[in-house]
């Protein structure tokens, strides 16, 4: 691994032309408890975590993940620096949890996700109690731009380990889903530009037409009657 | 308690006897004797009398104590060295002619020098010269010869001093001549004879670089410039005060004209922008109104005419809903989607924002669209499925936009035919089917609810 030198003096020390891409996953997954804890109403156990998505070692670029939970939890600022980037808190309510992920560089500006924390599943229905001892899992699939990366990062970026040697695996399967949204979008998009073309048609048309309806009011009010003319 | 008791004249208890009173006992009452014998005298200082009698009530001494020995010395002595003596002595300035005696303080030690100051006696070196020499070179119409050993003599007195020289001139032998004059004849002596002789006698010429410089005297500048200078000196106040005033004049015409020639390119800036921006709808809004402006390249002018048209726009605004329908003027262009960034670490589902341009309004009819579509609103973030869904929601903002254009050229016909009814009826128009169709169901009713709203044809005719 040779790090290159050639850079300017406003360029940072960065690497030009050079875009590192890392996808990554975050998400919870949470747990009923069956019953609402007496001492504190507590319902769900859950995970919110930010881990790689391929077989990869973050904590090469990863200085530390910040998660920002609720006001309500006692020091809602919590802080993991060593994979894996999880925390588990217990709650019964879902709200926004901030995460923010930063490198060890310091001239790389750490980055922000926003995760909804997911208790339940989505068709609230008021009488069907959530199963009980099943995980329910909330994730996304997010992609880290690393664009003309600083020297240190290039070279952290490049030296990743994978973190197992058995499979490395997603709840949700990211692959599948990226393939059926691509082709869902291309697919629509055809549709609507052929409705574009045919809009433009029509509108060619309403101008033509609202001309040629204007002349013929032209035409009637000039043979007319003059009268209404004067008074115009 | 004493006191009292003894101006009451009772007898002090002496039953009380303690160290103090043996101690300070009888003190008590010779002071009190004391104090009556020292009053202060009627018409005595407090201050005065404060000196003489001190807190002790003691007397001050008769005898001087003081030897005086203890805070001054019988001799200065400032130096470690010994002291040198000085002598009130004779002294010659060699400077001098007249061997002229002086006196002055000298220091015994150093005898028999020149007196220093001489040395900053400069002679100045008067050039000379022979009768022939004057004859050959120095001949001149305006000076006479006598007339110029006056002058030569009479800078060798005066040491070049030429104001004194001019004030020194023989005014019953020769005209009175100017400083300028005098000064152009002795320089003028001076650079003809460093030509001809090769002795440097005259420290009107230096050498530099080994070759001869002459001091060149400008008569004529010397001239203006003295006259120049006269006459700023001789200004009465009323013209100081008239120059101050043209000046502060000239200052207020030039801020007055780069506030112009800014307010000018504001001023064009601004028509510039209006007749880009607004072209379509202003145009057509003149046309219909009057047919009768010409382009003129006053800038006011045009400025009058811009706020004209913006006022009209404003009319036919307000006009729009009730009647006319006439422009159908509707900027179509999709989304634009912000250029890649510069450097740094970002996420790739920022990509996928709507600029902040994009209207609420707009922003929810696009997603109530995705929704139609079954594609999520915020779908995994690939390079690839950022392009696709920009490119799409772009082209999505576009058909809206198009819809809603066609649907108020619709309503546009509409309102035509209902006029074309009006002046010719039994007959209509026939708006081609093509056009309504592609309105939506909810959308076409309120249409043919306004057009009923404008109001019977007849209606119609009078308030044309």
């Amino acid at each position: 691994m040779s790090l290159q030198t050639d850079f300017g003096p406003d360029s940072g020390g960065r690497v030009k032309g050079l875009v590192i891409v890392k996808p990554i996953v975050y998400g919870n997954i949470a747990r009923y408890f069956g019953k609402k804890r007496e001492e504190d109403g507590h319902t769900h156990q859950w995970t919110v975590y930010v881990k790689p998505y391929a077989n990869e070692d973050m904590m090469a670029y990863i200085k530390k993940v910040h998660f920002k939970l609720h006001e309500s939890y006692a020091n809602p600022n919590r802080i993991v620096t060593k994979p894996p980037y999880e925390l588990t808190e217990t709650g019964w309510g879902e709200f926004e949890i901030v995460i923010k992920l930063y490198f060890h560089d310091p001239n790389e500006r750490p980055v922000t996700l926003y995760h909804i924390l997911k208790l339940f599943q989505s068709p609230v229905s008021d009488g069907a109690p959530p199963v009980i001892g099943r995980a329910l899992v909330s994730e996304s699939y997010e992609e880290i731009v690393f664009q003309e990366p600083t020297q240190l990062m290039q070279h952290l970026l490049s030296n990743v380990k994978p973190i197992t040697n058995g499979p490395w695996n997603h709840d949700t399967d990211f692959e599948d889903k990226k393939e059926k949204t691509l082709q869902k979008i291309i697919t629509s998009h055809s549709k609507v530009r052929s409705e574009i073309t045919d809009l433009k048609e029509k509108l060619h048309l309403a101008k033509e037409t609202i001309s040629k309806f204007k002349d013929e009011i032209a035409k009637l009010q000039n043979s007319g009657s003059t009268s209404m003319m004067t008074g115009l | 308690m004493a006191d009292i008791l003894d101006i009451l004249d009772i007898e002090q208890p002496t039953a009380e006897i303690s160290r103090d009173s043996i101690l300070h006992g009888d003190k008590v009452k010779k002071k009190y004797v004391t104090a009556k014998a020292v009053k202060r005298p009627e018409g005595m200082h407090r201050e005065v009398f404060a000196l003489l009698y001190n807190d002790n009530k003691d007397l001050p001494p008769l005898l001087p104590t003081d030897t005086g020995k203890a805070y001054k010395q019988t001799k200065a002595k400032l130096g470690m060295r010994k002291v040198r003596k000085w002598t009130w002595a004779p002294f010659t300035n060699p400077a001098r002619k007249d061997n002229a005696v002086f006196h002055h303080w000298k220091r015994v030690s150093d005898e028999a020098k020149d007196y220093p100051f001489a040395q900053f006696n400069k002679q100045v070196t008067i050039p000379s010269y022979s009768e022939s020499e004057y004859n050959q070179y120095l001949k001149s119409e305006d000076w006479s010869q006598a007339e110029t050993d006056h002058l030569i003599d009479l800078c060798q007195r005066f040491d070049l001093r030429f104001i004194v020289i001019h004030d020194r001139w023989d005014r019953a032998a020769f005209r009175d001549r100017s400083v300028e004059d005098l000064k152009e004849r002795y320089y003028g002596i001076c650079a003809t004879l460093s030509k001809v002789k090769t002795n440097p006698w005259s420290n009107t010429v230096t050498m530099v670089n080994g070759e001869k410089r002459i001091y060149h005297y400008d008569a004529e500048h010397e001239k203006k410039r003295k006259e120049q200078l006269r006459r700023l000196f001789d200004r009465t106040q009323e013209q100081i005060d008239e120059e101050q005033m043209l000046l502060t004049e000239l200052k207020k015409i030039e801020a007055r004209k780069r506030e112009r020639e800014r307010k000018t390119q504001d001023l064009q800036k601004l028509i510039s922008r209006a007749d880009s921006g607004n072209l379509p709808a202003t145009t057509q809004v003149n046309n219909n109104n009057e047919g009768t402006s010409t382009p003129s390249n006053n800038a006011s002018n045009i400025a009058r005419r811009h706020d004209r048209k913006l006022h009209k726009k404003k009319l036919t605004a307000q006009q729009r809903p009730i009647r006319t329908v006439e422009s159908v003027t509707v900027e179509w262009s999709g989304i634009k989607f912000p250029e890649a960034r510069g450097t740094g670490v970002w996420l790739r589902s920022q990509r996928m924002k709507l600029p902040p341009g994009v209207g609420q309004r707009k922003t929810k009819a696009i997603e109530q669209e995705l929704r139609l579509m079954n594609i999520d609103i915020a779908p995994t973030p690939t390079e690839a499925i950022c392009k696709h869904f920009n490119e799409l929601r772009s082209d999505l903002a576009l058909a809206l936009d198009l819809k809603n254009a066609l649907a108020s050229c619709e309503f546009e016909l509409q309102a035509l035919r209902h006029q074309y009814e009006a002046l010719n009826p039994g007959k209509t128009l026939t708006i081609p089917p093509s056009i309504c169709n592609s309105v939506a169901d909810g959308e076409s009713k309120p249409v043919g609810e306004i057009i009923d709203v404008v109001g019977s044809p007849s209606a119609l005719n009078t308030t044309i």
